[in-house]
Parts: C-alpha cells; sequence; structure tokens
C-alpha cells in the first residue's frame, strides 16, 4: 500500500521526503526450520527513528537458492538446513537505495533418528569402548544435538555421558541413546574375562607398502572354546598408516609395525613388515603434437589404435584427427569443423564406426551433438546432429551399446542438468529415447560427466554427488529409455576443500566432475578452483586447480563408501582412465599421473607410494607456453595418449623398471 | 593527399595555359602525394570520409573468450588499447555477454551468462580494470543497462540454458552490488533498456511474443504488448505465465540466425529500445524482420517498419532522430530515419553475426560487436553516421556482443 501511495504523491512532496535512515527488519534473529515458512516484516525510518512514508520495501534472496526461497514481500520457504541471505531495501524515488542484510538461519527439523556406531558391541567385562551416536531429521539433516546415554543395566555395563561404554559384568546390556525426544538402543553383550588365550594373526606377515593387510582376532575362553565376535579397540605403531574399526590395516611407509588389539585389560600385540611397494617406473614421452592456436579438450583413440581426435577449447571450432599409427610422428591429417567455440568431449562407439562430437558455444546458439561415420576413420564425415533440448550446449557424451537395446549416445544438458539418453543406431538421425534428473529443485543441478559399464551409468552430478542409474543392468529394471535410480552418494564438498576458501576467499568452484568404475570401485574425480586467479589467468599465467580422488566400494552398489583418496600435492584431478590395474590421470598442475590401483584399496593412495610414473607435459610452443594443465588420458596399446590443455597431445610410454646397476 | 582535392578543383576555374599547366601540375603532385601515401590509404580512406577529431573509447565484451576489450577509435584508426579477463577458471567458459557502463562513467558492468547454472553481474572500474563487485543472478543473465541516477543496473536473465519457463528481469544496487528485486515477466526476456527518465524499463521476450514494461518506482511488471503482427494488443499487468510445455513446438530460429519457416509470421523480438523523449518504444521483430513501434501514452501500435534481415538489437542517436539495427541474418547494419520510417543506409559489416549498437556521445559514430563464426575473431565495426559508411573495423576476441560508449577524449596523436 505504501508503494501505491508514493504515486499519488507529487514530485515536491517526494523532493521533501526524509531520507531512509535505516531498515527495521523482524524477527531481528530470524530462524525457521527446514520445510517450514517464516514472515518477515520491514519497515523504512527515518534518522528520527520515524517510519518514512512512501518508502518501497523489498526482499531478496541474494545467495542459497539451493536451500529455499524468499519472495518479494519476505514470506520465506526454507528448503534445507543452511543460511539464506536476504536483502531488505527502501526505495524511495530519487534516493539512494538503502540496503539492509539479514541472514535467515534455517535449522533441521525435530531429531527423527539417532544411528549409534558401532550397531552391537560383544566386550569382555573391564573393556571399554566408545561409542558415537549421531542425531539426524526427518529429512536426513544431520542435527547438533548432545545425546544422552543410559545403561538399563549399569552392573552390567556402564554408560558414561561421552558414550564411553565399561563392561563391568556379564550379562546383556541395553544402552539407550537419546536425543530430542527420540532414542536408539544399543545392545551391549559382556563376557566374563576369564580368557584363556588370544591371538592375534595378519593375514599376511609381509607385504608392500598400500597392501591391505586384515588381522584376525582369536580369543579362547580357559577351556579353550573360541569367542566369537568381539569389539577390539585397534592400535598402530608407528601411525604411519591406518587401522579400520574392521581390522584392516594399510602402512604409508617400509619398516615393522606393531598392531594392538585391546580388550580391557587384555591385549595381544603382533607385528607385521612392509617392504616398499616399488612400483616407481621412468616414463618417455615417444612422440608430441603441440597445438598453439586453441587450448585442446578431449583426447579419444580410434579402437584400430591408429587414429586419435584432439578437441579444442575456449573459442575452438575443431577436432584435429591425428595419424598416430607411428607414435613417435603423430601428424594432423585432418579436422573436423562444427558450429561451435567449445568442444568439450570426443568418443568413437565401440567397434569404430561412430564418433559422436559435443558442441557448445554455436554462433546460432543450437549447441548439443554432431554425429560423424567412421568409415575412413583418418577421415570422419558429419552425417548427423542432435539439439531438441540441449541447445544450451552438452559438454560430455557416452556412447554405449546394449545387444538389448541398441547403441545410445548419454548427453549432459548445461541447461537443466538433465541426462539425455539419443538413439544413434542410426547415426544421419539421432533420436531420444529418454531423460532423467536428480529429484530435487532445479537450482544447482549440474551435470558434468558420465561413464557407463555393465549397464550401470555413473553420473558425475556436480552438487550431488554421484548418481548411479541402471540404463539395462537388470538390478532396477531400468533401460536407455527408461534409466532407474541405484544410489547415490553425495558428500560435504564445502568442508572437503574448505582449504581452497582458505587460500582464495569466499565463493569457489567446486564439484563431483567425473567418475570411472573398475571392479568393486568407483573413481570420482572433483574439479575445484579458487575465484582469485582471474587475473593470473588473463596474464596467461597458469591458475592453481585442487581436488581430491576418492574411491568409493561399490560391493554393496546400493551403498557406495569410500575408502581411499588421493590428492596432488600442487594440482588437481580431472579425468581419468583405468586400464588392467593402472589408474591414469590428468592432474591439471600435476600433470600426468599413473598409479598402481592392484589389490584392496584403502587410505591415501599417495601416501603408501603407489604413484608409478609421472610427466609433466608442457611446451615453449604451447597456449601458454611452458605450463602444465593436464586433461586426461587415453590408454591404447601400452601408450598413453596424454591430453594437455595448454600445449597439445602427448603419447607417453611407462618403460620398464630400470635395472639396478650394483 | 587525397584530401587535398577539393582545392584542387576549386582551381580548375582557371583559364590559359598557364592555368592548364598548373590544374597538371596541381593534379600530378595530387596523383604522387596519393601514391606515396599508399601505405596508409586505409587511414586516408577513414579520413576522406571524415577522420574523428578526438578519440573514442568504447568497451566490448567477448563471450566465448570471457574478455572485454577497450576499444580507442581516433584519427590513427580504431585499435585495441587493452583487455580484461572476466572469466572464473581456466577450463570453463563464464561468458561475458552484457556490458553497461555507469552514467558518471566511473565503472562498467558485465553480466556473464553461462554458469552452473546462474550467472553473474561483475563491475569494473572503467579507468583500472579493477574488479570492484561480483553478484550471482539468474539464469544467463544477459543485457544490462545501469539507470540514469546511477543507483540500479536492471539485468535480464535470458534463461537460455534451462527449459522455456517465465524467466525474469533482475534489479541490483549498483553502489552495494547486491541484488535487490527480480522481476518474472515472460519466457527469454532479451534486449532492454530503460526510459530516459529511467521510470520504464522495456524488455522483449523472444519466446512469447511480448514486450513487457517495467514500472521502475514500483519495481512491478506495469503493462505488456502482443506484438504478432495483426494480433498487436497493449495490456495492462504482467502478461500470464505459461509452462513449458506451451513453447515445446516454438522455433527458437537458431537464436535469430535461421530464417523463418514458411508462414511463420512471428516477430520473435530480440530488443526493445524507447525513444529519447519516451513516446514511442521500438521492438525488434528478428524473425520477421521488422521494427513494431508502440506508443506509449496510448500503448497502441503506431506502425510495422520493415527493417533488415533478422534485425537484432536497437540503438539510438542520442538526439533521436536515427535508429540504428543490427541485422543479424544479413551481415549488415540499418540507419534508420526515426520521422519517415525509412532506412538510410544498410552497411555491410566484416563479418557474419552482427550483434550489439553502441553511438558515440557527439552521434557521429555507430559502433557495431560483430559476434563471427566458430574460429573466427570478434569485430567492432565502426560506422560513420555522417557518411552512413563503414570507417574502421578492429578484431576482438571470439564472440563479440555486449557493447557500450564509454567516452570521448582529445585525441592522441
Amino acid at each position: 500500500m505504501r508503494a501505491l501511495a508514493f504515486l499519488m504523491v507529487p514530485s515536491l512532496a517526494l523532493a521533501q521526503q526524509p531520507a531512509v535512515a535505516r531498515i527495521n527488519v523482524t524477527p531481528s534473529a530470524p530462524r525457521v526450520v527446514a520445510g517450514e515458512t517464516l514472515q518477515l516484516q520491514a519497515e523504512a525510518l527515518d534518522a528520527g527513528g520515524r517510519p518514512v512514508p512512501g518508502a518501497t520495501i523489498r526482499f531478496q534472496q541474494t545467495a542459497a537458492q539451493f536451500e529455499g526461497a524468499v519472495d518479494d514481500k519476505g514470506l520465506v520457504h526454507a528448503g534445507a538446513v543452511g543460511t539464506i541471505p536476504v536483502a531488505v531495501t527502501a526505495i524511495v524515488q530519487g534516493q539512494k537505495p538503502v540496503i539492509r542484510r539479514v541472514e535467515v538461519a534455517v535449522l533441521p527439523g525435530p531429531a527423527a533418528t539417532i544411528v549409534i556406531e558401532p550397531r552391537a558391541l560383544k566386550l569382555l567385562a573391564g573393556q571399554s569402548m566408545q561409542v558415537s551416536g549421531h542425531v539426524f531429521s526427518k529429512a536426513g539433516d544431520v542435527r547438533p544435538d548432545a545425546v544422552t546415554w543410559t545403561s538399563a543395566a549399569p552392573a552390567v555395563a556402564r554408560a558414561g555421558a561421552d558414550g564411553s561404554i565399561t563392561a563391568i559384568s556379564p550379562g546383556s546390556a541395553v544402552v539407550t541413546a537419546a536425543a530430542g525426544g527420540v532414542k536408539e538402543s544399543l545392545r551391549v553383550e559382556v563376557l566374563a574375562a576369564n580368557v584363556g588365550s588370544v591371538t592375534l594373526t595378519p593375514s599376511q606377515p609381509q607385504a608392500r607398502t598400500g597392501d591391505v593387510i586384515r588381522f584376525r582376532l582369536s580369543v579362547k575362553d580357559a577351556a579353550g572354546k573360541e569367542i566369537e565376535g568381539l569389539s577390539p579397540t585397534w592400535l598402530l605403531a608407528p601411525g604411519h598408516g591406518e587401522i579400520d574399526a574392521d581390522g584392516a590395516f594399510v602402512g604409508y611407509d617400509a619398516g615393522r609395525y606393531t598392531v594392538t588389539a585391546l580388550l580391557g585389560a587384555r591385549s595381544v600385540q603382533t607385528t607385521v613388515t612392509l617392504t616398499p611397494r616399488d612400483v616407481r617406473r621412468p616414463a618417455t614421452v615417444v612422440g608430441s603434437v603441440v597445438r598453439t592456436a586453441f587450448p585442446t579438450s578431449e583426447v579419444w583413440v580410434h579402437p584400430n589404435g591408429k587414429v586419435a581426435y584432439l578437441g579444442t577449447h575456449l573459442g575452438g571450432d575443431r577436432v584435429y584427427v591425428l595419424d598416430v599409427a607411428d607414435p613417435a610422428k603423430p601428424r594432423i591429417v585432418d579436422s573436423v569443423i562444427v558450429n561451435a567455440r567449445m568442444i568439450n568431449d570426443v568418443m568413437t562407439s565401440e567397434d569404430g564406426k561412430v564418433m559422436v562430437i559435443t558442441r557448445e558455444g554455436a554462433d546460432n546458439r543450437k549447441n548439443g551433438i554432431v554425429v560423424c561415420t567412421l568409415d575412413d576413420p583418418l577421415h570422419p564425415k558429419p552425417v548427423g546432429e542432435f539439439t531438441d533440448g540441449v541447445t544450451a550446449g552438452v559438454h560430455s557424451a557416452y556412447i554405449y551399446t546394449q545387444p538389448k537395446f541398441g547403441m545410445h549416445v548419454y548427453l549432459t544438458n548445461d541447461g537443466t542438468g538433465a541426462l539425455h539418453i539419443v538413439d544413434i543406431g542410426d547415426p544421419a538421425h539421432p533420436r531420444q529415447v529418454g531423460t532423467w534428473k536428480t529429484p530435487r529443485a532445479d537450482a544447482g543441478r549440474t551435470l558434468h560427466d558420465i561413464d557407463v559399464r555393465d549397464g550401470l551409468l555413473y553420473a558425475s552430478y556436480w552438487n550431488d554427488g554421484l548418481v548411479i542409474l541402471d540404463i539395462g543392468s537388470g538390478i532396477k529394471g531400468g533401460s536407455p529409455s527408461n534409466p532407474q535410480l541405484v544410489s547415490q552418494y553425495k558428500y560435504d564438498l564445502n568442508a572437503l576443500c574448505k582449504q581452497v576458501e582458505a587460500v582464495g576467499g569466499p565463493g569457489f568452484v567446486r564439484g563431483t566432475h567425473t567418475a570411472w568404475r573398475h571392479k568393486d570401485y568407483v573413481f570420482i574425480a572433483d574439479e575445484v578452483f579458487t575465484l582469485a586467479d582471474e587475473q593470473l589467468l588473463f596474464n596467461n599465467r597458469p591458475a592453481r586447480a585442487y581436488g581430491r580422488l576418492q574411491v568409493l566400494d561399490v560391493s554393496d552398489i546400493a551403498h557406495p563408501r569410500p575408502v581411499a583418496f588421493y590428492e596432488p600435492e600442487y594440482g588437481g584431478v580431472h579425468n581419468v582412465w583405468v586400464a588392467g590395474d593402472t589408474l591414469y590421470m590428468g592432474a591439471y598442475n600435476a600433470g600426468f599421473r599413473a598409479f598402481d590401483i592392484s589389490g584392496e584399496l584403502r587410505g591415501d593412495l599417495r601416501a603408501q607410494q603407489r604413484e608409478i610414473a609421472h610427466v609433466n607435459p608442457s611446451d615453449p610452443k604451447g597456449f601458454i607456453p611452458n605450463s602444465t594443465m593436464t586433461w586426461g588420458v587415453v590408454v591404447k596399446n601400452g601408450l598413453a595418449y596424454v591430453n594437455d590443455f595448454n600445449s597439445g597431445l602427448f603419447i607417453v610410454r611407462i618403460e620398464p623398471r630400470a635395472p639396478v646397476v650394483p | 593527399m587525397i584530401a587535398s582535392l577539393p582545392s584542387v578543383r576549386g582551381r580548375r576555374m582557371v583559364r590559359g595555359a598557364a592555368g592548364l599547366a598548373a590544374l597538371l601540375a596541381a593534379l600530378l603532385a595530387a596523383l604522387l602525394a596519393a601514391l606515396l601515401a599508399a601505405p596508409v590509404f586505409a587511414l586516408n580512406a577513414i579520413r576522406a570520409q571524415g577522420a574523428p577529431a578526438k578519440d573514442y573509447l568504447v568497451f566490448v565484451a567477448s563471450e566465448s573468450v570471457d574478455r572485454v576489450a577497450l576499444i580507442r577509435f581516433g584519427p590513427g584508426g580504431a585499435a585495441v588499447e587493452r583487455e580484461r579477463y572476466v572469466g572464473w577458471a581456466p577450463t570453463e567458459v563464464a561468458g561475458p555477454h552484457g556490458l553497461a557502463m555507469s552514467p558518471d562513467r566511473q565503472h562498467y558492468f558485465v553480466s556473464t551468462a553461462h554458469g552452473t547454472p546462474f550467472g553473474r553481474l561483475q563491475k569494473y572500474n572503467a579507468a583500472t580494470d579493477a574488479a570492484e563487485g561480483s553478484v550471482m543472478l539468474g539464469n544467463f543473465p544477459a543485457t544490462a543497462q545501469v539507470s540514469p541516477d546511477g543507483y540500479y543496473v536492471y539485468v535480464v536473465n535470458f534463461n537460455l540454458h534451462g527449459d522455456m519457463v517465465a524467466s525474469d528481469v533482475s534489479v541490483v544496487a549498483a553502489d552495494a552490488m547486491v541484488e535487490i528485486a527480480r522481476i518474472r515477466t515472460c519466457t527469454m526476456p532479451h534486449g532492454s533498456r530503460l526510459s530516459s527518465d529511467g521510470l520504464k524499463h522495456y524488455s522483449a521476450c523472444m519466446m512469447d511474443e511480448l514486450l513487457v514494461e517495467i514500472d521502475t518506482r514500483t519495481l512491478a511488471v506495469s503493462r505488456h504488448f502482443v506484438l504478432s503482427a495483426g494480433k498487436e494488443k497493449g495490456v495492462q499487468g504482467a502478461p500470464q505465465p505459461r509452462g513449458a510445455v506451451e513453447h515445446a513446438t516454438h522455433d527458437m530460429g537458431g537464436h535469430g540466425m535461421d530464417p523463418p519457416k514458411p508462414g511463420d509470421v512471428s516477430c520473435s523480438p530480440t530488443w526493445a529500445q524507447p525513444s529519447r523523449d519516451g513516446t514511442r518504444v521500438w521492438v525488434a521483430c528478428n524473425k520477421s524482420s521488422e521494427i513494431v513501434e508502440i506508443d506509449t501514452r496510448s500503448w497502441t501500435l503506431l506502425r510495422r517498419l520493415p527493417a533488415g534481415p533478422g534485425v537484432y538489437n536497437l540503438g539510438t542517436t542520442h538526439d533521436g532522430t536515427r535508429l540504428i539495427s543490427t541485422n543479424k541474418r544479413d551481415q549488415s547494419v540499418s540507419v534508420i530515419d526515426v520521422a519517415s520510417g525509412k532506412e538510410l543506409a544498410r552497411v555491410p559489416t566484416t563479418r557474419k553475426v552482427v550483434h550489439g549498437v553502441a553511438v558515440s556521445d557527439d552521434d557521429l559514430y555507430a559502433f557495431i560487436s560483430v559476434e563471427g563464426s566458430g574460429s573466427q575473431p570478434g569485430t567492432v565495426d565502426i560506422i560513420d553516421l555522417v557518411t552512413l559508411r563503414k570507417v574502421a573495423s578492429v578484431d576482438v576476441g571470439q564472440q563479440a556482443g555486449g557493447i557500450d560508449f564509454w567516452k570521448s577524449e582529445p585525441a592522441r596523436r
């Protein structure tokens, strides 16, 4: 109503209108529970604290679009836990606007569940064990509630205020964790401490750094009968490694380690010896093609191993076709020029007959993909394109053929974050058969990359982590036209990349960028940059990437869980490729890296010396001279085709171990 | 020098042998001078059409390479004076699209359109290129303009990179760089401009066949206008939002690059330009290649003016007599006489995909951004608004789009 009144005020009156000095907002410390609404009120006041007639008040959410929404009247719809900043503006025609910033705290809903770890305890009398309780709202948001612990049978097991459980005497006890009216129980079984013998046996007494050794704890009573399922506390010395609650140990340095299983007054130790992993090998650049005109993006090698394709970035409109039959003398023999200014991805079908090129930056703003046939792999022939619904641009594409469903290309949509599935059985006439997107608010949905193995699609969903879809594996009845969600692994990117904010200031680029399924693992890599390097970039100087490679154990595909990681000392983690027991990586500033991923994976892969080879591709004639920014790698016939964003293609051979000359 | 020819011609009135000899000598001298000047022929050509007496400075954004270039055009021709990187990551493109100067000429604002998925408005110091602030806006922030009082920046969230649903216009407090309002308008709000008094904001809705007017005093949509030929109608209030399904078959026409299909008479508006006196607003109908002229008082159609193929962006001279349009499908720029509605000239541009217009403070020159195609550079063409000819051209980063005039100053010789 104030706005209407203002419109009728003569201009003379406007000139005499008092200036807005401040805005009073109520409630003064706004808080709202996720899923609920809150009405903000505001009033424009002059220097004397009197309301300013005719001032228009506007509310505008200034960030946190993923967490909720605020309308222009100040009604807050809280969607998820976090903080919603709101700009409250008092507008008087002819005066500079006055802005008051308020933050609405969105709190988790009431406590709904408590998850106790571990789920059960079997202790010897006299043994103590620390347990933890995590409180969640109905929506699964973590709550900060303090958990109280009580034991229904304190004579059997005593519960400390901090969650320490002390076994007193044989029997069973139910320990209850309580928070905010919610309770969860933990069954504690206490056995007499009349232990006869305790032994601890490693799965192997000697191993290499990085090998996972599992320990078997055998406890027998005085009669020699095995006591199964006891929960020991594990100790490790020296500490250059880790041992999990399940007794899986991995050591980072060569030497002797003492592992102790603690059972109250009883303990048992054993030692294991680790030798160096000794996988380091020399690497040789056998050939290269340096490019200057554009940065270069994705590299792909035709299944015949004689032809490579190289995309162009930052204004690039072409895919170079390289004859690599002689890897020592790679040469450009053709190029496919398309209507684009960024070709982020290129890939051929498994049979080598079809190639897909992604397009972004088209002059008519109709992006999408170009489909080529490869009757002559050295001279791809564009025969079709697909733009429907993906005119915003396609960043990544993956071609996958299933005998039951035919050949499809799986596309990322820059605009909507949706996955598009396009039948390219007839390359000249691509036909969309399905789409899928994460069930969330549109804001913040970004799909960056796709990998497919055995009918399961691994989608790198940036803010939403890794999403696994069934597109024909049979697990969930999915198909290309009807993908079915299998599971999702979402993690706290902000917490994981905290150091980046510390270095480059608030706000930074980070997201789940790529994924690769190998055996029971999925390797996921984050893309991380600070926002502080713009001047470096403009001056053609290298900007620093960050990032972490996480190894997820997907042996239970419904519940992916992180088990290992790699983070370069300087640089990021971009695209990966796995061949045999070797993981190859384009690590941006950290160059080209190769890792031994044989055996079980746990802990810090870098610390345990699993790195096999490292090359820093760069060239004085590069787009940015002498500046390594390695994008990715494709491995074919024992050679790594490494693309560097700033310098072009490098063909790398990892050499046999150099013989030791006494 | 070619510039000396008028004085030679003036001596044609001399009679007799001596006069003839003098005339021949003069002609030979002129010819010799022209030959000697051959290496700087281009510069002389400019001077022949009226070389600028001072320097003009223009900022232009290149969407594909995340750069803003400052162009200096003066007696010595046109050149890139300096460039500024405006992106955020080495391996992603931020996509600078709109560019707007503050009225006090101290700052320039750049909308970076691409985002993940939201774009930003960034503020820079015009003299030093120093970054002065940044704020996240909506999906694909595009055309930007600062209000005449300098308090606000209006940016349309074009939402090219999403479903075809109603989008909005962001209003940013220019000092604090805080978004203070986001006003829902229509689907794909595109080229937009404020009235000279700053009280009205007009934007074209590319996928809705609409012109939308925002009352800047209330920051709400006040009126809209249906632009389709034969269906022209002014309506009070905001348009009804339409869903993505209703747009599913709507052809975006390659963002102005594809000619309309047979029988398609739709407008597909890409720019709204109020007249200097505020009595009219012109809308570029990109598909039908027309300019719709609307009376802002009666909110009725005045004229449908024929325009160049794929008319895209518009600009006016400060004296209000001329309208300049970029013709996206024609590789040309049209200069139109406002009073008669007639095209005075159609000037070819250096490259195709013609984008934006900025007019010099003295109305002598129009600066045209040209996107180019693929790996071609972007270009700024400079058109002499007296001779109606292109007088200079300078290449900038790829996909030159947003452009605005900064200032003129004494020539650097």
